[in-house]
């Protein structure tokens, strides 16, 4: 047999499972992508119905809070510089997609993470998928995204949604797993329970790994959403796709801009967060 | 084996030929040492397992300092462990005021750690995020003590080891020697009958150490508690225990008083140890003294009514004085009325050598 039958044997076997999961799981991915798109729509909704001084405001008082009173301000001002460059929607619709995937993400991620720190079999068994997902390239994953999910943010979503989740997997797991042992015995020897072993101890110690967790994931979740322009996300990834395709250089640069304005505003945010889960000193 | 001792109410921590065996064929190496007798190298060998703790017999009663005493790699800490179950013993048992701990069930363990025998760590182990109240609170929290009563508790138990002030910092902001005394807050709040102190104070500087130790011993006397007390430093362990075992390579090679070990050290191993100590306030009259007939057989003409009279537990440095102060020929030892011993000058000297003149101080 030749081998290019072989390669079209396995072809055609890929597109038949395809159509197959599409007819028969139809409802399910109906219902996946509701899902998705009615959380987009309503985090899209929270950061476009207030004015954009509202949400540049609210913001600035976050970083100054969080980081300081210089922060404080570059942010407002950055979300200011979006607005100016009137690309206010779609900074807040990849904003929105951004937030969401990144919940998402989390939402399976941090259990999972749990569950590998406190059982090395699963973490054994998990740490080569992840490690898959974070070789291939993310431009794989908008495929399977769009032929069950279609055009639109929930292919988006899905997509960024597994490009963001190793991060979290992984340095949850490490920080439940790298618990110190002599508090792990302090625990054991006061008599505690499991669950106040881990609430009381191993979560306290895993918190600013989980917490740098986080981070990596949204700072993933950028990366994979403005390359989730190409399937009509909608957002700056959008922007810059339409930018490329016309050869508008101005506009792309703009949108670029944005980009790493917000990438900044929420790196630097979620970052601050790290110490403060440490608590006092 | 040791069989049930007849006064067992007062013995809080009865420990009955445990062993540990560490390693993947544990239970196989264990059948093994049972029906072959294998010795430690043999049994690494063999199965690739370590010997970690081998037929350790030990009593602490109610009220006692016991100190276990070996270096690193005895076997100490791992028995030390398994007196509360964290590391589960490979043989033997380990009976807890009364009650066999290795047949105890998950929830009266936990109630066992919780309220019987509480640990304290080299490590020290305080929660970073924590102040120094909420950690001296920290056991009474976990066994869902209502906030005010525990940290009522962790105030007055703060306040014993003398960190009155010190209740609502963070234990970064504390020294080494503060920090172990919140650990020892911390296992005093529970009010537990038994304390596993885990070399606690082996990271301090000598002057904080020797504070320490000598706080530690006055308030477990003081608060009526019994503890085994891990160390790798003989003169700690004289300094603190009532009786001191002596560990080398997983075998409790003696146990008994500072006094019984000096004196009478079980092989050249313990008698290296105790070479360097000073026997000046070990050694008692009573290890020292000459039967009264031989002294009279030597001296025929004195009489021992003249001597000027101390007692059985004066130790060699107050003989000396007094032998220095005193003319005649010895010091007579008095016990309930009559004259049980003489200390002579001959064999004041032999005691501070470290050879015994009678055999009274051999039990």
């Amino acid at each position: 047999m030749d081998t290019s039958d072989i390669a079209d044997a396995f072809d055609s076997a890929v597109d038949e499972a395809l159509i197959w999961v599409s007819d028969h799981g139809a409802f399910l991915f109906d219902a996946i992508r509701g899902v998705f798109e009615g959380f987009y729509d309503g985090v899209l909704d929270l950061l476009t119905l207030p004015h954009w001084v509202v949400i540049a405001v609210v913001f600035g008082l976050l970083g100054w809070r969080l980081l300081g009173l210089v922060p404080g301000l570059l942010t407002a001002l950055g979300l200011a510089v979006c607005w100016s460059m009137g690309l206010w929607p779609e900074t807040m619709s990849t904003f929105a997609l951004v937030i969401t995937s990144t919940c998402l993400a989390l939402l399976f991620g941090l259990p999972l993470g749990v569950l590998a720190g406190l059982m090395p079999k699963l973490d054994h068994a998990v740490e080569p998928l992840l490690d898959l997902i974070q070789t291939l390239p993310p431009y794989i994953y908008l495929l399977p995204a769009i032929a069950l999910l279609g055009f639109g943010p929930a292919t988006a979503l899905l997509a960024t949604l597994i490009v963001a989740m190793p991060p979290a997997i992984r340095l949850t797991s490490l920080g439940i797993r790298r618990t110190p042992k002599e508090f792990v015995e302090l625990g054991q020897a006061t008599g505690m329970t499991g669950a106040q072993m881990f609430l009381k101890i191993r979560l306290p110690f895993a918190m600013p790994s989980i917490m740098a967790g986080i981070n990596q994931s949204l700072m993933m979740a950028f990366g994979m959403v403005v390359i989730a322009g190409i399937v009509g996300s909608g957002g700056l990834g959008e922007t810059i796709y339409e930018a490329i395709r016309t050869l508008d250089i101005a506009k792309s640069i703009d949108a670029a801009i944005a980009i790493v304005i917000l990438t900044m505003v929420i790196d630097r945010l979620t970052q601050s967060l790290v110490p403060a889960a440490k608590g006092k000193p | 084996m040791a069989t049930a001792t007849p006064n067992a109410d007062e013995v809080l921590v009865d420990c009955r030929s445990v062993w540990k065996v560490f390693g993947n064929r544990a239970p196989e190496a264990m059948k093994a040492i049972a029906d072959r007798g294998l010795g430690k190298t043999e049994v690494l060998k063999e199965f690739g397992c370590v010997v970690g703790v081998s037929d350790a017999t030990l009593q602490v009663r109610r009220g006692e300092i016991f100190c276990i005493m070996g270096l690193s790699g005895s076997g100490k800490s791992t028995l030390i462990r398994m007196l509360n179950r964290l590391i589960e013993p490979s043989g033997g048992q380990v009976f807890v005021k009364g009650r066999e701990i290795g047949k105890l069930g998950a929830t009266e363990l936990r109630e066992l750690r919780a309220k019987h025998i509480a640990m304290v760590f080299q490590s020290v182990a305080l929660l970073p995020h924590r102040t120094v109240l909420e950690n001296a609170a920290f056991g009474l929290e976990v066994q869902g003590v209502p906030k005010a009563d525990r940290n009522r508790t962790a105030e007055a138990a703060l306040t014993k080891v003398g960190l009155g002030d010190w209740m609502q910092r963070y234990p970064g902001e504390l020294s080494g020697g503060m920090q172990q005394r919140v650990g020892l807050a911390r296992a005093l709040a529970a009010d537990p009958e038994i304390i596993l102190m885990d070399e606690p104070f082996s990271a301090l500087d000598p002057l904080i150490r020797r504070q320490l130790q000598d706080e530690f011993r006055q308030l477990t006397k003081d608060l009526g508690k019994s503890a085994v007390f891990i160390t790798h430093d003989l003169d700690e362990a004289i300094r603190i225990g009532d009786r001191i075992a002596i560990m080398k390579d997983g075998v409790i090679i003696q146990v008994g008083t500072a006094e019984e070990i000096i004196l009478d050290p079980a092989d050249a191993y313990v008698a290296e140890f105790v070479a360097g100590i000073s026997r000046l306030h070990l050694i008692k009259a009573h290890s020292v003294m000459v039967p009264v007939d031989d002294w009279r057989a030597e001296r025929p003409g004195t009489d021992i009514a003249g001597l000027t009279g101390t007692s059985p537990e004066a130790d060699l440095d107050a003989l000396i004085d007094l032998t220095l102060d005193t003319e005649g020929e010895g010091l007579a030892v008095h016990d309930g009325g009559s004259v049980v011993g003489v200390v002579t000058p001959r064999s004041l000297l032999l005691g501070v050598k470290g050879a015994q003149t009678t055999e009274s101080a051999r039990h």
